[in-house]
């Protein structure tokens, strides 16, 4: 137990370890930890940055969601008013189409029964005109009874 | 003494040192001339765990970084432990030493506290397993070449370093020169002779100044050697003690024995970590003090 040399050796002995600490231990290991400590502060403070802009968008999206929801709603309408608009158009038009062919055949109808009404009539008065003469002879002419011809073929 | 074990021998084996020194003969490692040897003597038991340990520190400490040398990657398993370590020196420096920047304090922290730590912890190996094993090994290489290896039982181990004063004194002399070149590259050679000097009691009485402040000063590193070597060296020789219960061929002494030696193993463990976290403190507290620069 008696103090010796021993002593001079351990002080150099621990120079030496405290040194290598010093030199090629510690500042590694520390400068490793500062590091992660900063990128782990970062990663905490992008995530932050992260959240709140997401909750930005959030915003933004159910605005915009919104906004479209009204644009839809007025489209729509816009778009049944204009169908509506369009069936109306196209059944008035369809409907006045309509008379126009019934009169124009209703008037064609009359002009044929006219014409063939005139038709008849003349081979009627031509007819009779024919047979009386047959009857009576020469003394009926088409031309010296005109008058009387044409109010009997109104009469007709 | 290789034939016959008694208390006094058991207990007397445990407290040498294996030691190498200076003879008027020339160098030995005989046990039987330790007397005539004399100040250039080495403890080589003490120097070779105090050495091994700081190596098992270092290569530990440096295997934990080359794993992971960047911080991207998550720190596991010894990286862990070691950025423990380090944020808990860390932590003591900032809070012992405030604002003063010296990258060679926490660096000094750190390994006086791992290696102390690492010297105490040898003292839970019970106590006659690294002896006997030390002994039969020498005698083994020994065999008849070496004339004072009698037997496994003529070669002393003592396994735990912190229990040789040499050991605890060398480390705290160590601190005491840094100290003192603290001292004087920071405050100046001056301010450093004032400070031990003019207090006291002013300019007019400096021998008494000088004699107070010098005993207070070598106080501090004697102080620091000595206390850890007194809490360690009594706690090993209570393991010694405990052991020698075993002695007495009685059952109960026996079992009595393994109880007290695991009840003081468990309660040791506080000891060892707390006689390497005061070396520690202290440490920087003195290296602290010598980077003050006003009065006290």
């Amino acid at each position: 137990m008696n103090i010796n040399a021993t002593l001079l050796a351990q002080a150099v002995v621990m120079i030496v370890f405290v040194a290598i600490c010093w030199r090629y231990i510690y500042p590694p290991i520390l400068s490793v930890m500062k590091e992660r400590e900063k990128r782990i502060s970062d990663g905490l403070e992008a995530a932050k940055k992260a959240d709140d802009s997401l909750e930005e968008a959030k915003l933004a999206f159910d605005k915009e969601l919104d906004q479209a929801k009204v644009e839809a709603a007025e489209i729509l309408e816009k778009a049944n008013n204009r169908a509506s608009k369009i069936v109306n158009d196209a059944s008035s038009k369809a409907e006045a189409e309509a008379e126009k062919i019934l009169t124009a055949a209703s008037t064609t109808i009359e002009n044929e029964t006219n014409k063939a009404k005139e038709e008849l009539r003349q081979q009627m008065s031509d007819i009779i005109i024919d047979t009386t003469q047959k009857i009576l002879g020469d003394e009926i002419s088409k031309e010296k009874h005109e008058e009387i011809l044409k109010k009997a073929a109104e009469e007709l | 003494m290789a034939s016959e074990l008694t208390t006094e021998s058991y207990i007397s084996h445990h407290l040498t040192n294996f030691t190498c020194g200076k003879t008027p003969d020339g160098w030995t490692c005989d046990p039987y001339k330790v007397d005539q040897m004399g100040f250039w003597a080495f403890h080589v038991d003490s120097l070779f765990w105090s050495i091994a340990l700081g190596a098992l520190f270092v290569f530990v400490f440096k295997k934990a970084i080359s794993k992971n040398s960047d911080s991207n990657t998550t720190p596991s398993g010894m990286q862990n432990f070691v950025e423990m370590c380090i944020e808990f020196v860390e932590d003591n420096v900032q809070s012992l030493f405030g604002s003063v920047k010296n990258t060679l304090i926490a660096p000094l922290a750190l390994t006086v506290f791992v290696w102390i730590l690492l010297m105490n912890l040898m003292d839970l190996v019970p106590v006659d397993f690294l002896p006997v094993l030390a002994g039969h090994i020498a005698y083994a290489l020994a065999g008849e070449g070496v004339e004072w290896i009698k037997g496994p039982e003529s070669f002393y181990f003592k396994v735990v370093p912190t229990t040789d004063p040499n050991i605890t004194l060398g480390m705290a002399f160590g601190i005491f020169l840094l100290t003192i070149y603290y001292s004087i590259t920071v405050k100046g050679l001056k301010a450093f002779i004032a400070e031990l000097t003019l207090h006291p009691f002013g300019k007019y009485l400096i021998p008494v100044n000088f004699v107070l402040e010098m005993v207070n000063f070598i106080a501090k590193p004697i102080s620091l050697g000595l206390r850890l070597f007194g809490n360690l060296y009594a706690g090993e020789m209570i393991f010694i003690l405990i052991a020698l219960m075993l002695f007495f061929s009685s059952i109960p002494i026996g079992v009595l024995g393994f109880g007290l030696h695991l009840v003081w193993a468990l309660f040791h463990i506080l000891i060892v970590a707390l006689q390497a976290f005061i070396f520690m403190a202290l440490t920087i507290a003195y290296l602290a003090m010598a980077h003050e620069t006003e009065e006290h």
